[in-house]
Order: structure tokens, then C-alpha cells, then sequence
């Protein structure tokens, strides 16, 4: 496809086409960006009857992300990141040492050890989030950061590319190091991380989004306003008998702009260990 | 049955039961009153959940910490929608991080058969000396206390008067004689859209039983709850069918909106885009805050009926589970029925006291709030609640009524069949309660 | 772990005498002898204990709660498949079903056909290809809660989608508050994130097609269309079929647009089974109840990811 001819009217059409279609999901975006800096509810004024300052914050300020700043919804941010970043760390850690172990190491019943963790971890945790919950609260671990962090570590996708990855590394190259007579995990350590970095961000990646848009579980076991989620406070942000949309954009807009920032950092890692999950034939 | 779970239920209300009675002889011992714990010299931390604002309860803390300086208490906030759920998880899973929480009376049955409040019997005299007259009756069951009212409630009529000038409608005065039926609602609010205002009327809490229930019961439908258990749903009698009709109507023509959730309401009626609401006292402070202009009536009633409103708002109960029992009761003790202790919850909110000497200074208050506006509400209110307020039904499967009522009214309200969805209702009402027996 | 301690001195000199190599190398033939299962069982070991404590033990329990009364009225004794009976003999939760397979039956292939769509559109020489492509890739960013509560905001009645129907000259629309417009405006929140994200597995399929394919029907005279259906969709039948499945496994579980757009309604349209279990959990307290909703989902994903299993393993 790549090789017809670029014929000029056809590049017109599909760059019209390819604008239309991004303006269709940037729309709602943008109309959220604009709406944060219009105070208290008055962003409906713009859309009823609709005119086009909608889109374009004219006149707004930024009385709403001076309110978020209030205590709740930082900490709420604050936690969030909080538990996304010890999720990579210690997602990571699950996942390389699984991954190793699954791929460098030869034992009897590997095969079998690698249905059986991979299939597990697919099911996303949600499913069995209410029984979970139940136990986390009999082990102590209700309102903790161990309690939110602890189900969003084993995530059967990270482990999957990582292993894929791990796979593609010379064997020449782990028989070399055990005939050095390095250690396993100096052989993971020296040999196969330095030659997987993709596949780590794209795993962090991939554990950090998971844990950052995760609603279910922080609902039932973060419980206590200390240790509310970002997305949990959002919601929150929705009182008893009053709304103040305002803030309610401008923290859509907070809670956007950190992922988005990671992945248009790390967009290429993304992409390339997409690309070889070995999905393609 | 015997197993081993409804043992350890027997042993924990043997338990409470033991610790009530030990309590007792404590306060007997060392002389009634706020020094009775001072002696053990450990600071207590209660831990208290309640749905209001972020800081409602501050002026509270502050005043009890400062009378029991052994006992600190700590407050979380849990959005309304979120409270039945986040009290559910925890307290069926045992949790004892929780000491007081709040609970709709009407509820207190369900809590109750569920094992997640505690015995509080020996209050009881205390509490119906210091309580408005009907306050007590739902923390009632098997005739034993197992909750302190804290709060209620009644609802206005509230009009914006330059919307109604516009239209040349003369505004309803605050005559509970004089009061207005639903139709003279309903006529003025059209006048009022017509010459310029968005909406007609607008219900605070639209889609909730607390305020609709009024409708059917106005027109003697009855709660929509019948038979000796209260487990029998009675929603397809003609006046249900009736008030439900109109509930449907004045969204389908668009008096009243739809796709407005209940806190959304306040906020547009401030903004002057609607002509009549039906809501609490609580909306003033913020309205005159906001430079509102309003006026309040008494709330309308259907021709053909009673006048009714609802009533009742929070009780405050205690954790089977929780770990600092004594404190917890003192607490609960001091801010349900000592008059500076009530006055204390209610001072960020405008909301009754069911404490009966806090109620009094609470109506000149409210008759102060906004000069001009709100003279004579507090009478208004005195009025409605001896003789208009109907309390929620006090079935033991209240809880899954009321969560069942909030999608039945919610679809009358987006336009499915009356009949049907109340007859559709009551058939999910019966298998609901077939759990429960 | 069999790890010298002299490794980091060993590595900083290529040349290791004739003697110390050997002895290593004996150790590592003694420890090859016994297999490499412990060292594995060690790196492992993280991930098994989360198998155990995080998929095991909740499973179990949710099996065992599944055979239990209710506690509703009091009792908590066995009841056998009483819960399941009840299950299915229940109108409402019936109707969840069926609300949630349709959901599902709708919304996955369309999730494919647009992400195929947008791959094919962008993966094209264009001007500023990249440009729209982050532009599509954008609300992958935004959590499904937050699309959730975002588009709760643009279906207000006075929201940006009747504001912008407005402008062009069409009615104002009910969205959330009608049974036959609640569904697809759900659905929306859902694809607003989910097109993009796939679209990059998709596009990653597209690179991987030989260009000497296209070069070959193009002699054949084939038309784009042509080349679209023998070329194109035969050779991306791998990762369209494993966006299918991946995205199957996350639509099964729906949960927080759902309790931010519609609780469930109205009617029930919305009312997906993941928002039924925590609404029977903890809005009525039927734990037993919404434990075996567990069960039978749990069963249902389980099946789902075999499939996605076998789709991510590289055919040979």
C-alpha cells in the first residue's frame, strides 16, 4: 500500500480524511482543556447555545487548578503516583525475574510454568476484585499503599514482551557468560537488560497505565480519604447536593496530562515492543 | 440454624452487651461526666465517616477535643453515592478502622438484621428526654436503640422572584394555610419558561425516595411497602400511578429537566435559570453566599390530597466491631444530645438538630439567615414537621427499596410505561426480598 | 544461587587461569545435573506467590462464598447451588446477561473495523503523518474513568454534543436518558480510548506486510480495494484477531463508565455485569450473591484469555 504512487487528489482526500478523523477524538480534549480555565459552571454558557469560544479559553483564568490545590485531589494525584511508581518498580522486578526464568533458564515443565502464569495474569484483576478485597481486609492491608499497590503488580501482558524479548537474545551469548561463570542474576543484571531497554519501558509503561487508570480496586479498598486515587477523587469531586464543573475539568485535564507526558516520551518503546509481542505472523 | 457464624454474631452481642453493662458501673463509680476517661491517660482515636462537605464536622471535633482531652476524633468524608457502598464493604468485612458512622434512619432495620450496629439501650431514656418528639421512633427496632438521631429534615418550595415578576406571577406566600398545590406549580412555572426562565421547577433530590415518597403518600398511596414486615411492595395502587404520571409529565414537557443529576439542581437555581425548586434548608447559606434572589413557601401538595413532606435526615450509629466502644458512645452521647454538642454539628450546615433545645436556637437562625427572605421559615418548619412530614418506611429491606427506587424513578422520569415499570418494580422489589427471608 | 563471590574481580580479567575456569565449570555441571529448576523456582518465586494470593485464594473464596446463604436475613449456612437458581431464574440478571453479550457482540468488532480503519488511514505517506496519528493516539492517555466523567459532561442536555448538533441544526438529543441512545453513548466513552490504542498494534501489523505483496497484485492489476481484501486482511487476520480477543477481555469488565454515565439504566440497557456484581456487593449487600456472579465471570474470562493465550504465542 505504502508503494502506490502518492497521486496528488488522493493525498488531498486521505490528509483531509486523516485531519477529520483526528479533530474527531481531539474535539472532546480540547473542549475539556478550554472548559478548565472557565470558573465554576459558567463552561455551559459556551456550549448552550454552542459558539466557537467553546474550544478557545478566552476570558477564563486559572481559578480551578487554584482550587484543586486545596489538599484532597493533590494528595489523591500524589498517591497515584505514588503507587504507579512502586507499581513499575516492583511490576517490573515480577515480571523481568518471571520473564528470566521463563526464558533464559531450562528446567522440566517450563512450558507449563509459562501457561500458568501468563493465563493468570491476563485476567485483569478486577474480575476478582470484590473477593480480593474481602481477603486484603482480613490481612490488614484495607487503606495501605501495600493493599493498592500489591494486584497491579503481576500483569500477564508485561510478562509476555518482556519474555518475547528475552527470547531473541542469543543463547551464544547466555552460554558465553555461564562458561565467564557469572551468576544468574548477573547474567540477567549485565547481559539481558542492557540488550531489552525497549521492552522494559514498554512493560513499565504498560504496568504504570494500568495501575494509573485503575477505578474498581482503589474503590474498595482505598477507602479512607488519605489514601483516595486520583481517578477516585475525580469522581469525588461530584458533592452530596453541589457540582462545580470547572474543577471537575480541570482535574480531567490533571489526570491526562501525566500519562500523556510518559507516552510521548516513551511512545517509540511503546510502539516497538507492541511490535513484538509476536501478534503478527 | 446453627453454625458458626451466627454464634460469633450471639458472642459478639454478648460482648456488647458486657461492655454496656461495664460502662454502666464506670459512670456510676467515677460520677457522670466528661472527666469519667480521664483517668486512663491513653489518647483514643475515634474514627468517623460521614457524607457531608470536607470540614463540616470541624467545629465539632474542636469542641469535644477540647472537653475530653484523652479522645481525638477523625473524620472521613465519603460522597453520598459512595457511603451506603464504602459503609457496606467495610463494615460487612468487619472492619474495625470504623468507630461512628452515619446512617439514614430508615435504613436501621437493614443495618440492624445485618449485624453492623450496636446496642445503645442504655441511652435510651436519655435520648427520648433530650429529643423532638418522632425523631426516635426509626432508630427503633425490636424495641431496642441501636442509633441516636442527629439530624432531620423538611423541604421548601423556593421561587425565584424576579422569573415570576417577568411572568406576572404573584409569588406563594409562606401561609402554610395558603399553601400551593402542584398544579398552581406547574401553571406558573409554564408563565415563567414562557417569558424567558430555562426551567419550570426543579427537585433537589430528583430521583431519590426521600423526596418523592411524599408525591404517592400525598394522594394516599401509601409508601409503596405494606404487610406486618413491611416486605410486601404496594407500588401499582391509582394514586402511585397517579403522582408517578405527574413526576413523568412535568419532565415530559419539560418543566423540570432531564439528564440532571441531584447536584447539578442547587447550582442552576442559583444561577437564576429556574423559576420554582423543591428543596432543604441547606441550600441557603450557599445561595445567599452566592447572591441568590429567592423566596420559600411552604412545599405544594397535590389538590385532590394531604399535604405531606419528607423528613428525617442522618442517625449516628456505632461500630459492632469497633474497638474504642466507651469512647465512641460518649462521643455519639455528647453530639446527639447535649445541646452545645448538637449545636456543634449543625454549625456549618443548616440543616435541624433533632436535639429538642438545639432545635430552638436553630429556627432563629434559619429565621435570621437571610433578612427579608427567610423571617417565619423556622415556624414554617415547626409546622410542617408536627403535621405534614411522613417518615420513610422502616422495612428491613428498606436499603434494597430504596437503591431498587432511584433506576424506577429515574426511568418514569426518561419516559418508560408507569404502569409497567411500577408493576416491573414490584416483581424486582419480591425476588430482592426473597433474599432476605 | 550458585554466584561466586569472585565474579566482578573474575570479569575484570578476560584471561582466567586454567585451574579457577575449571572448577567453575565443574560447579556449573554439578548444578545442570540437578536441572536449573531451583534457580527458576527462585526467580519465580514472586510471581507464583502472586498466582497463590492474588488469583488463587480470591478465586477459591468467591467458590466457597458462591455455595453460601446470603446473611441477608440472618442466616450464613450452605446453600448449595441455591445462589445459582436464583441467579438464573432472575429476570434482571438475565437481562444483564444478555446486555452485557450484546455490549460485547457490538462493540469489540467495531472497536476493530475503526482501529483498522484509522491504521489503514494513518499508516499512509501523508503530510504530518505523525501529527494525526499522536492526535488519535491522545485519549489513550485519558483513564477510562476520567472518559467516563468527561463525556458525562458532553452529554449533558446543555453539553457539548447538543451544543454542537445545535450549531449544525439538528434537535437536541436525550443520550444518556433514553434506552435506545444510552448504550451507543456508552459505547463511545469506551472507543474514544480504545481505537487509538489498538490502532498501534494494528499499524505495527501493517509494517510487517512484505511490501513485495502489494508490489505483486499491483502487476496483477489489482485495485486498492483488491489488494485491501487479498493482501491486506489475509495477512493482518493475526493481529486483528488478537486486538479482537485483548479487547474483549477488558469490555467484559466495564465498570466505571457505567457507575459515572447510567448506573445500569435506563431500563437496565446499561447494565453490564461487572457493575451489577458491585452494585448486588455493596449497594445491596448480597455478597453471596454477587460472589457468584464472580464465579460465572470468572469462568467466562478464563475462556476468553485461552484464546488470546493461543493468539499471542508466535505461530511456528
Amino acid at each position: 500500500m505504502r508503494t502506490r504512487m502518492p497521486s496528488t487528489p488522493g493525498v488531498v482526500v486521505r490528509t483531509a480524511g486523516a485531519v477529520m478523523v483526528s479533530l474527531l477524538f481531539l474535539i472532546p480534549l480540547l473542549w475539556v482543556v478550554a472548559s478548565s480555565f472557565r470558573p465554576g459552571n459558567s463552561a455551559f454558557g459556551y456550549t448552550s447555545p454552542f459558539t466557537f469560544e467553546a474550544f478557545v479559553p478566552l476570558g477564563g483564568d486559572v481559578s480551578n487548578y487554584v482550587a484543586l490545590f486545596d489538599g484532597y485531589f493533590v494528595r489523591a494525584v500524589g498517591n497515584s503516583l505514588l503507587v504507579a511508581a512502586a507499581t513499575v518498580v516492583f511490576g517490573l522486578v515480577l515480571s523481568v525475574f518471571a520473564a528470566f526464568a521463563l526464558s533464559a533458564l531450562q528446567f522440566p515443565g517450563r512450558e507449563a510454568f509459562f501457561v500458568v502464569v501468563v493465563l493468570s495474569f491476563l485476567i485483569p484483576f478486577d474480575a476478582i476484585a470484590i473477593p480480593m478485597s474481602a481477603q486484603f481486609r482480613d490481612w490488614g492491608l484495607a487503606n495501605t499503599y501495600v493493599g493498592l499497590i500489591l494486584p497491579g503488580l503481576a500483569n500477564g501482558f508485561a510478562i509476555f514482551v518482556l519474555r518475547q524479548f528475552f527470547l531473541g537474545i542469543p543463547r551464544e551469548l547466555l552460554e558465553a557468560a555461564r562458561v565467564d561463570g557469572l551468576a544468574w542474576w548477573r547474567i540477567l543484571w549485565q547481559v539481558y537488560l542492557p540488550l531489552c531497554r525497549p521492552a522494559l519501558v514498554g512493560a513499565g509503561l504498560m504496568l504504570f497505565l494500568s495501575q494509573w487508570q485503575s477505578y474498581v480496586w482503589p474503590l474498595l479498598i482505598g477507602s479512607d480519604t488519605e489514601h483516595h486515587l486520583a481517578p477516585i477523587a475525580l469522581a469525588n469531586l461530584r458533592g452530596q447536593l453541589e457540582v462545580n464543573f470547572g474543577q471537575i475539568f480541570a482535574g480531567s485535564v490533571v489526570l491526562t496530562l501525566i500519562p500523556g507526558l510518559l507516552l510521548l516520551t516513551f511512545q517509540r518503546h511503546f510502539t516497538d515492543s507492541v511490535a513484538a509481542t509476536g501478534i503478527k505472523d | 440454624m446453627s453454625n458458626p457464624r451466627s454464634t460469633r454474631r450471639i458472642g459478639r452481642r454478648l460482648g456488647a452487651i458486657a461492655v454496656t453493662a461495664g460502662m454502666c458501673t464506670l459512670a456510676a463509680c467515677g460520677g457522670a461526666g466528661t472527666d469519667a476517661e480521664g483517668g486512663s491517660g491513653e489518647t483514643v482515636t475515634l474514627q468517623f465517616v460521614h457524607p457531608e462537605v470536607a470540614g463540616s464536622f470541624d467545629p465539632l471535633v474542636k469542641a469535644y477535643e477540647a472537653e475530653h482531652p484523652n479522645v481525638r476524633i477523625e473524620t472521613t468524608n465519603v460522597p453520598f453515592d459512595q457511603l451506603q457502598s464504602t459503609l457496606q464493604s467495610r463494615l460487612g468485612q468487619g472492619d474495625t478502622s470504623i468507630d461512628v458512622y452515619t446512617a439514614d434512619p430508615s435504613r436501621i432495620p437493614g443495618i440492624v438484621a445485618r449485624g453492623q450496629l450496636l446496642e445503645i439501650s442504655d441511652l435510651r431514656d436519655e435520648a427520648e428526654a433530650a429529643t423532638i418528639p418522632s425523631a426516635m421512633e426509626p432508630n427503633i427496632v425490636d424495641g431496642s436503640l441501636w442509633s441516636l438521631p442527629i439530624w432531620t429534615s423538611s423541604q421548601y418550595l423556593y421561587y425565584n422572584p424576579d422569573l415570576l415578576a417577568q411572568a406576572g406571577v404573584e409569588p406563594p406566600t409562606k401561609d402554610p394555610a395558603k399553601r400551593w398545590t402542584w398544579k398552581q406549580v406547574t401553571d406558573a412555572a409554564r408563565k415563567a419558561q414562557a417569558a424567558g426562565a430555562e426551567h419550570g421547577l426543579l427537585i433537589e433530590q430528583v430521583n431519590r425516595y426521600y423526596q418523592l415518597q411524599p408525591l404517592a403518600e400525598s394522594l394516599g398511596g401509601g409508601p409503596g411497602l405494606e404487610g406486618d414486615d413491611l416486605l410486601t411492595p404496594n407500588l401499582t395502587n391509582d394514586p402511585w400511578i397517579t403522582a408517578m404520571n405527574w413526576y413523568q409529565d412535568i419532565h415530559e414537557q419539560g418543566i423540570a429537566p432531564r439528564g440532571i443529576a441531584p447536584d447539578q439542581m442547587g447550582p442552576l437555581f442559583s444561577a437564576g435559570k429556574a423559576a420554582f425548586y423543591v428543596g432543604g434548608p441547606w441550600v441557603i447559606p450557599g445561595w445567599k453566599e452566592e447572591g441568590a434572589t429567592f423566596g420559600l413557601a411552604p412545599h405544594p401538595y397535590f389538590a385532590e390530597g394531604e399535604p405531606t413532606t419528607p423528613t428525617d435526615s442522618w442517625s449516628w450509629g456505632i461500630n459492632p466491631n469497633s474497638e474504642n466502644v466507651e469512647q465512641a458512645k460518649e462521643f455519639l452521647r455528647w453530639a446527639a444530645l447535649t445541646t452545645e454538642g448538637s449545636l456543634a454539628t449543625i454549625e456549618k450546615i443548616l440543616i435541624p438538630p433533632t436535639n429538642a433545645n438545639a432545635f430552638d436556637k436553630y429556627v432563629t437562625r434559619l429565621d435570621e439567615s437571610v433578612p427579608g427572605v427567610t423571617d417565619g421559615a423556622g415556624d414554617l418548619m415547626l409546622h410542617e414537621l408536627e403535621n405534614t412530614a411522613v417518615h420513610r418506611p422502616p422495612s428491613p429491606g428498606y436499603i434494597q427499596f430504596e437503591e431498587m427506587m432511584v433506576n424506577v424513578f429515574e426511568d418514569i422520569r426518561n419516559g418508560s410505561d408507569v404502569e409497567d415499570r411500577l408493576a416491573k418494580a414490584e416483581d424486582e422489589l419480591a425476588t430482592a426480598f426473597s433474599r432476605l427471608r | 544461587m550458585n554466584a561466586p563471590r569472585t565474579v566482578l574481580a573474575r570479569r575484570s580479567e578476560p584471561v582466567a587461569g586454567p585451574v579457577a575456569g575449571s572448577t567453575h565449570r565443574g560447579a556449573r555441571r554439578r548444578a545442570n545435573r540437578s536441572g536449573q529448576l531451583l534457580t527458576a523456582l527462585a526467580f519465580l518465586a514472586p510471581a507464583l506467590l502472586a498466582i497463590v494470593f492474588l488469583r488463587l485464594v480470591p478465586a477459591a473464596s468467591a467458590v466457597v462464598a458462591s455455595f453460601q446463604e446470603s446473611g441477608l436475613g440472618g442466616g450464613s449456612g450452605w446453600a448449595g447451588l441455591e445462589n445459582y437458581r436464583f441467579l438464573f431464574s432472575d429476570p434482571s440478571f438475565v437481562n444483564t446477561i444478555v446486555v452485557t453479550v450484546v455490549f460485547n457482540l457490538v462493540l469489540n468488532p467495531l472497536t476493530v473495523i475503526l482501529a483498522l480503519g484509522v491504521a489503514l488511514l494513518l499508516s499512509e505517506r501523508l503530510p504530518a503523518a505523525g501529527l494525526w496519528r499522536a492526535l488519535v493516539f491522545a485519549p489513550v492517555a485519558v483513564p477510562v474513568s476520567v472518559s467516563g466523567v468527561i463525556w458525562s459532561v458532553v452529554y449533558q442536555p446543555d453539553g457539548l454534543a447538543n451544543g454542537l448538533l445545535g450549531m449544525v441544526g439538528l434537535g437536541e438529543q436525550p443520550f444518556l436518558t433514553s434506552t435506545t441512545q444510552a448504550p451507543p453513548a456508552v459505547m463511545v466513552t469506551v472507543l474514544w480510548v480504545a481505537v487509538g490504542y489498538w490502532m498501534i498494534f494494528l499499524i505495527a501489523g501493517l509494517k510487517d506486510i512484505p511490501r513485495v505483496y502489494y508490489e505483486a497484485a499491483q502487476i496483477d492489476g489489482a485495485s486498492p480495494l483488491q489488494q485491501f481484501r487479498h493482501v491486506t486482511i489475509p495477512l493482518l487476520r493475526r493481529p486483528m484477531a488478537f486486538v479482537l480477543v485483548a479487547n474483549t477481555v477488558g469490555n467484559f469488565l466495564i465498570f466505571a463508565p457505567i457507575q459515572i454515565l447510567t448506573n445500569g439504566g435506563p431500563e437496565g440497557s446499561t447494565n453490564l455485569i461487572m457493575f451489577d456484581i458491585y452494585q448486588l456487593a455493596y449497594r445491596l449487600g448480597d455478597l453471596s450473591l454477587a460472589q457468584t456472579e464472580v464465579v460465572l465471570l470468572m469462568l467466562v474470562m478464563l475462556a476468553v484469555v485461552a484464546v488470546q493465550f493461543k493468539l499471542l504465542a508466535p505461530k511456528e
